[in-house]
Parts: C-alpha cells; sequence; structure tokens
C-alpha cells in the first residue's frame, strides 16, 4: 500500500502554483501569516534556560575531576552554585518563572 | 581506516546539513538543519578525541541556543519573501567573499606547518586520558579566580534579562474570586451629593 | 601563598560580591516603591569595601590566584577612587530616577557589579582577567542604558552600545589571542619576559597588540572608534550617563596600563606611534564636534573624546611621571564629569531635563551659586588656572615635553584652546543672557551640599595639585 504512495509521489505531477500554495480561508483572502508574533516571555525562559545549562556545562568537568582538586575546588563550586541560586531567589521572586 | 571512513561520513552530511541551512526557505527547517550540523561536527569533535568540546556543544549548543534561535525565529515574524529579494544582487560579492575564504583556508592548510607527519595521521592521546577531567583539573585550582567571575557574570545576564523584560506589570483582566467575595459597598458605589438643579 | 591568604587579597572583590548578591535578594523581597532600603544597603556596601582597600593599601605588589590577580599600589588607589566616585554618582542617580519615575532596585544591583567589573579590571595580572572584569562591568552598563524601556532614544542608544561594545571585545580577544599564540602565555610578567627576548615574533606581537589597543580605544572612547560615545550619552538616562562617564574610565585606564605597560612595555615604541594617531584624531574630533553641539548632553560627550586624546598623551610620554601624569587626568576627569552631569540632574525636573545648552541661559539669576559651581567646572574642564583641570593638562603636557615630543604637545595646546570656546559659551550663557523662564532650582538638601562640595573640590584640588599627584606617583612607583 505504501508502495502506492510512493509511487504516486514519483509518477505524479504536481502542479503547483500561488494559488495552490495560499491557505484556505473560507472563501476570503487569508488574513495574516501562519507564523505569528510570540510573546517576549518565550525569550526570557529559553535566556534563563540557557544560563542555567552553562552552569551545568561547568558542573560536568568538576564533577569528573573532584577526586583531583581538592576542598578548594569544591567550595569554588560551591560558591558558584550559591551565586546562582541568588539569582534564582531573584527570578522566582520577580515572577519570571510564572505564565501569568 | 574506519576513522576515515567515520569523518568523511560526518564530514559529508556536515556539508549537506549547512547547505540546507542555507538554501531552506522555511527558517524553522534552517534552524532544525543548523541542529543537525552541530550534531555531525560535535561527532568529528569525538573522532578528535575533544569529547568536551563535543558535549558541550550538544549540551549548550544543541539543547539551548538552537531553542532561543526557534523562538527569536518565530517571535521575529519574518516574511522569507521580503529576505530573499536581495539574493540575486548579493550574489556575485558573496561568492567572491566565498571564493576568497576559500583560498585563505586552503593556503593556510596546505602550509609547511600543516603539512608535516604530525597531522597527516590521527593522534591518539594516551589510554586512559580524558581532556574534561584535566580542563575540570585546571578550571577549578588554577583558574578559580575568573572561574568565579564568570559566575557573576551569568548573574549580571540573570538580572539583567529579567529587568529588561519584566518592566511590565501585568496586563491580565482575570478577576480575583477573593477581591470579588470581600468587597465592600464603600469600594463601588460613590454617593455623590449635588444641588438641585433650578427650572431655567 | 596560602589560599587563605589569596582570598584575602581578595577581600574587598569577595565582599562586594556577597554584598551585591545581598542587595538583590533584598531588594526582590521589599516593595518600596522608592528602594530606600536597596539604595542605602547599595551606599553601605560601597563604604565598606572602600573602607577595606583603603586600610590595606600595600607597598609591595602582591599576586594571588596564580598570577592573575595583583593586589598593588596602583589598583588600590584606582579602587578608592572607583568606590567613592560611585557613591557620590548613585547619590545624584537615586535624585534623578526618584524625580522621572524611572526608580528600579536593579538599576544599583547592576552598579554594583559594573563596580565589581572595574575593580577585577584595575587589579587583574592576566589577559584572561582583564576581559572578564571588562565583559561584567560592560554587560551591567548595557542593561543600565537600556533601563527606560518607555524612551526610544535609550533602546537606540542600548543597541548601539552594546553591538559596538561587543564588536570591541572581539577585537579585543582577537588580540588576546594572538597574543597568546605567540607567547603561550596570557600572565603580563611571562608576555614582558617573553616579547622582551623574541625578536623574530615581535611582528605578530604588534599585530596582535593593535588589536587590543582597538578594543582599549573603544571601550575609552577615543577617535577614530569615538562612533557610539555621542549616541549612548544623549540617549541614556542621565543618571546612566554619569555612571559611564565617571568610574568606568578610571577602570579602562588600569587596563589600558597593565596590557601595554605591564604587558607589552618591550613594544613601547610600537604603541606609542598608534597612540599619537588616537590620540591627535580624538583630540581634533572631540574639540571641533562639540562646538556645533546644541545638546549638552552630547558636547559633553565629544568633550570626553577630546579628554581621552589628553589621557593618551601622558601614555604617550612612556616614563612614569607621564603614566602618572595620565592616571591624574583620568581621576580629574572623572571629577569634573561627576560634578558636570550632576548639575544637569539638578536643573532637570520630572519630565524636562536641561539637555539643551539654552537651558542654562542666566542660571546666575536663577541660582547665583550653582552658576558659580558651573563656572568652575567649565573653567577646570576647558583648562584655566588655577582648577584642577588646567593641572591635569600641565602635567601631561609637561612630560611629553619632557620626553621630546614638542610638535605633538604644540597641537594639543592648540586643541584645547579650541576646546575652550565651547565650555566658556556656557559660562557666557549663564551669565550674559536672560533666562527664558524663572523657575526655582528644586533639589534635596544632599543634592545640594554634595554637588556643592564636588565643585569646591575641583577648585580646592587646582590649589593643591601636588597631592593628588603625589598620590598618582606612589601608585605607579613600582
Amino acid at each position: 500500500m505504501s508502495l502506492g504512495l510512493v509511487l504516486g509521489k514519483i509518477m505524479g505531477h504536481a502542479r503547483s502554483d500561488s494559488e495552490k500554495q495560499s491557505p484556505y480561508e473560507c472563501g476570503f483572502e487569508a488574513f495574516e501569516d501562519a507564523r505569528m508574533k510570540f510573546d517576549v516571555r518565550y525569550y526570557l525562559v529559553a535566556i534563563l534556560f540557557i544560563i542555567f545549562d552553562l552552569e551545568i556545562a561547568f558542573l560536568f568537568p568538576w564533577a569528573v575531576a573532584l577526586d583531583g582538586i581538592g576542598l578548594v575546588g569544591f567550595w569554588a563550586m560551591m560558591i558558584f552554585l550559591g551565586v546562582l541560586v541568588i539569582g534564582f531567589i531573584y527570578e522566582w521572586r520577580k515572577g519570571a518563572l510564572d505564565w501569568e | 581506516m574506519i576513522e576515515l571512513i567515520v569523518f568523511y561520513i560526518f564530514g559529508a552530511l556536515l556539508l549537506g546539513a549547512a547547505t540546507m541551512v542555507v538554501v531552506m526557505r522555511n527558517p524553522v527547517h534552517a534552524a532544525l538543519f543548523l541542529v543537525l550540523a552541530f550534531f555531525c561536527s560535535a561527532a568529528i569533535w569525538l573522532l578528535l578525541q575533544a569529547e568536551f568540546l563535543a558535549i558541550a556543544l550538544v549540551l549548550v549548543y544543541v539543547g539551548a541556543v538552537m531553542v532561543l534561535f526557534l523562538f527569536v525565529v518565530m517571535m521575529l515574524d519574518i516574511n522569507m519573501v521580503t529576505i530573499r529579494e536581495g539574493f540575486a544582487r548579493y550574489l556575485p560579492f558573496g561568492l567572491f567573499v566565498a571564493i576568497l575564504m576559500f583560498l585563505v583556508m586552503g593556503l593556510v592548510v596546505s602550509s609547511d606547518y600543516f603539512l608535516s607527519d604530525a597531522f597527516s595521521t590521527f593522534s591518539h592521546v594516551r589510554e586512559g586520558y580524558s581532556n574534561t577531567q584535566h580542563l575540570g583539573q585546571t578550571l577549578y585550582t588554577e583558574y578559580l579566580y575568573q572561574f568565579e567571575i564568570a559566575g557573576a557574570i551569568l548573574l549580571v545576564a540573570i538580572v539583567a534579562a529579567i529587568s529588561l523584560s519584566m518592566s511590565k506589570a501585568k496586563v491580565t483582566k482575570a478577576p480575583n474570586p477573593g477581591d470579588q467575595v470581600t468587597v465592600k459597598k464603600q469600594d463601588r458605589l460613590r454617593i455623590v451629593k449635588m444641588d438641585a438643579e433650578g427650572k431655567e | 601563598m596560602s589560599i587563605s591568604n589569596e582570598i584575602l587579597l581578595a577581600l574587598p572583590e569577595l565582599s562586594l560580591l556577597s554584598m551585591a548578591c545581598l542587595v538583590l535578594v533584598v531588594d526582590a523581597f521589599s516593595k518600596d516603591p522608592d528602594h530606600r532600603i536597596t539604595y542605602w544597603l547599595t551606599q553601605i556596601s560601597l563604604a565598606i569595601v572602600f573602607l577595606l582597600v583603603f586600610t590595606s593599601i600595600p607597598d609591595e605588589p602582591r599576586l594571588a590566584f596564580h598570577n592573575s590577580f595583583i593586589d598593588d599600589a596602583m589598583s588600590s588607589v584606582l579602587k578608592c577612587f572607583i568606590c567613592a566616585i560611585t557613591i557620590i554618582v548613585f547619590l545624584y542617580s537615586y535624585e534623578y530616577l526618584k524625580e522621572n519615575k524611572l526608580m528600579k532596585g536593579e538599576y544599583f544591583v547592576l552598579g554594583l557589579f559594573a563596580v565589581l567589573g572595574m575593580m577585577i579590571m584595575s587589579s587583574a595580572y592576566s589577559l584572561l582577567s582583564i576581559y572578564l572584569g571588562l565583559e561584567l562591568m560592560s554587560l551591567s552598563m548595557y542593561a543600565m542604558v537600556a533601563m527606560n524601556r518607555k524612551s526610544a532614544a535609550a533602546s537606540e542608544a542600548a543597541m548601539k552600545y552594546f553591538i559596538l561594545g561587543a564588536l570591541a571585545s572581539g577585537m579585543l580577544l582577537y588580540g588576546i589571542s594572538m597574543i597568546y599564540g605567540l607567547t603561550s602565555s596570557i600572565q603580563f610578567t611571562e608576555i614582558a619576559a617573553i616579547s622582551m627576548t623574541s625578536v623574530e615574533n615581535s611582528r605578530f606581537l604588534v599585530f596582535g597588540m593593535i588589536f587590543m589597543i582597538i578594543g582599549i580605544a573603544f571601550k575609552l572612547g577615543a577617535a577614530p572608534f569615538h562612533m557610539w560615545v555621542p549616541d549612548v550619552y544623549q540617549g541614556a538616562p542621565t543618571s546612566v550617563t554619569l555612571f559611564i562617564s565617571t568610574a568606568p574610565k578610571l577602570a579602562a585606564f588600569a587596563m589600558a596600563i597593565r596590557i601595554l605597560v605591564d604587558g607589552l612595555f618591550p613594544l613601547v615604541a610600537d604603541w606609542q606611534s598608534i597612540l599619537m594617531v588616537l590620540a591627535v584624531l580624538s583630540m581634533a574630533i572631540g574639540n571641533i564636534v562639540a562646538i556645533s553641539q546644541t545638546n549638552i548632553k552630547r558636547m559633553l560627550a565629544y568633550s570626553t573624546i577630546a579628554h581621552v586624546g589628553y589621557l593618551f598623551l601622558g601614555l604617550i610620554a612612556g616614563t612614569i611621571n607621564g603614566f602618572a601624569g595620565s592616571m591624574f587626568y583620568i581621576i580629574s576627569y572623572a571629577l569634573m564629569s561627576m560634578g558636570t552631569f550632576g548639575m544637569i540632574i539638578l536643573l532637570g525636573r520630572y519630565e524636562f531635563e536641561a539637555k539643551n545648552l539654552e537651558d542654562f541661559k542666566g542660571l546666575s539669576g536663577r541660582s547665583p551659586w550653582f552658576a558659580f559651581i558651573m563656572m568652575c567646572l567649565m573653567f577646570s574642564m576647558a583648562g584655566v588656572p588655577p582648577f584642577l583641570g588646567f593641572w591635569s593638562k600641565w602635567f601631561v603636557l609637561k612630560e611629553l615635553v619632557a620626553s621630546g615630543y614638542f610638535a605633538l604637545a604644540a597641537v594639543s595646546v592648540v586643541f584645547s584652546i579650541i576646546g575652550a570656546y565651547y565650555y566658556l559659551r556656557i559660562v557666557k550663557l549663564m551669565y550674559f543672557d536672560k533666562p527664558d523662564k524663572m523657575t526655582a532650582i528644586k533639589a534635596t538638601k544632599q543634592m545640594r551640599a554634595v554637588l556643592t562640595a564636588n565643585g569646591l573640590l575641583i577648585l580646592v584640588l587646582g590649589l593643591l595639585p601636588n597631592s593628588l599627584m603625589q598620590i598618582c606617583l606612589t601608585a605607579l612607583a613600582h
């Protein structure tokens, strides 16, 4: 059955023109593009995600090298994480994680 | 031998994906091909035994930066037709730059330095060596100070992003049921004393 | 050195970081629309850091964190000035933000982080620390410029500042990578040692150095890399312009000294000739274009460009005295600029800003005292004796002549005479023109008192210039 579909796709000729490609909207011209503007919040969430993702990128070599870096290395990461936890508290309080 | 085959497969995939990024009509598809390109480069990095770079590329670029790219592509509401209008006009200049870059790359790679034996074969690191571990070993001891500054920079990025995009007060119009129940007469009703108006 | 001793050396930075975090959290939890607690906590943290630095100025330079951090007299003196200047800047800013309904707690938090970046730059002893400090400072300042979301001009200014700043960072990084490739080190003493010995590589070192100088020139706003300065100065909220034009200049000076003197002194002949071009261009463009400006913030932006040119003159001299002259210059410029922008804030009201030169008309009638202070500031900027600005030009030019650059000194004198015109024009507007309307000046007592002190400081330091010069000389003595 799938062979029929594939054959039809290959052998058949599809004449595409702008009218056929345009979206159908009950006989009217299309009002707007299917793509619409997103709220800036999506962007904010993505940025915050990147920041915490970078933090994970820092955590990775730390975890691997933890044996060799001693207490100093351990506390270095704790301070780093502490600073970012402050950022997280701020983010939470400001409602950057709420969605209305 | 097998390394060479894997390299060529991923190299070809990388080039193909990169071409598709440029040719694709739909910016979202282009972004998805960029993801593929990142994956292939990560594979090539793995082949060069730079596993941390490969992981970072997938984790940070594919995981986070591409999400941001996609959001930006969607948010900006780009009309591809208007963007493509200048294509023919800029083509000669673009080709010129591309050829120039290709020549420069060729000159660099064909220099004596890169033609030496050290670069003609895959060099292997010794057994049990991990450059992630090596990186961790230096980053958290020798570059401790710089590492903490990086933390401060990330915090500033959080503060800046939030303070610049959250400045508007909430504009929701949904009523709060608690407020509706506790409302008092004097909150809503205002009685105004007025003098009676005489007949004109 | 043990790690606890190293941490002790970086105690000011560490305490500033923790205080900034504290301020951030406190501000997030406070509901006060005036952010009084945030403001006072910010000022207290700056005062604490000032005291920490002030009480531990070292005689001998001390290195820490694998030689990427230095605690020496220069860094301590600069940090003291950065903290003191920022305290006054925030005092002016607080009035401005309250009056213009722009009050946000993040302003002070980002300001603290910018100060942290400047302190890191002042005591950085490797290219990586310098770069990270610079990014910390710049990132905070981009956000501060964009803080007024309602103003299209501010958003545009922030965009320009961000893009050109990112470009400058890219240039700097490119230069750093070249230097690192050639010397295989990012630590200044090692770079200096290697560039001293490797003669065959010096051509390529100069190449990397040029990119780094471009980065520095961008950040300082020297011509021909000055394009962002007028737009950012004009578009940003006045309190942010005030901040940008004062403390960061000191940090940029530290960056220039560290890179050019501590790191690349063997290439002194090469960077002298590059700086000469930058200096002459800056003085020319800054002083000549400033004449045609009607917006005072824009005019002061061009004046900054010109002042950066004079700053370079001291570096060109290439001696300790010359560097001390430059340090004197940049400190006195920061003090003058602080007073002048403070004056613009003082004359402004809600939704009205003393942004045009016309707004200074007849100030002597409206407030003789502040007209006098403004006159002191303008005379000082123009370099009229006995004000501070005269001595800063004097020291720089003296060293320049002592090093044998007579033509350059003559050119800079000519440009400073041209530059005097637009400063004195403001004095003329204040004393000899009739005001359009006689509105009284509305400002708090604090603001008046500090601004008065600021103006008088210019006069007093102008009468006793040797005390400040002595500080600069000892700071650079090692």
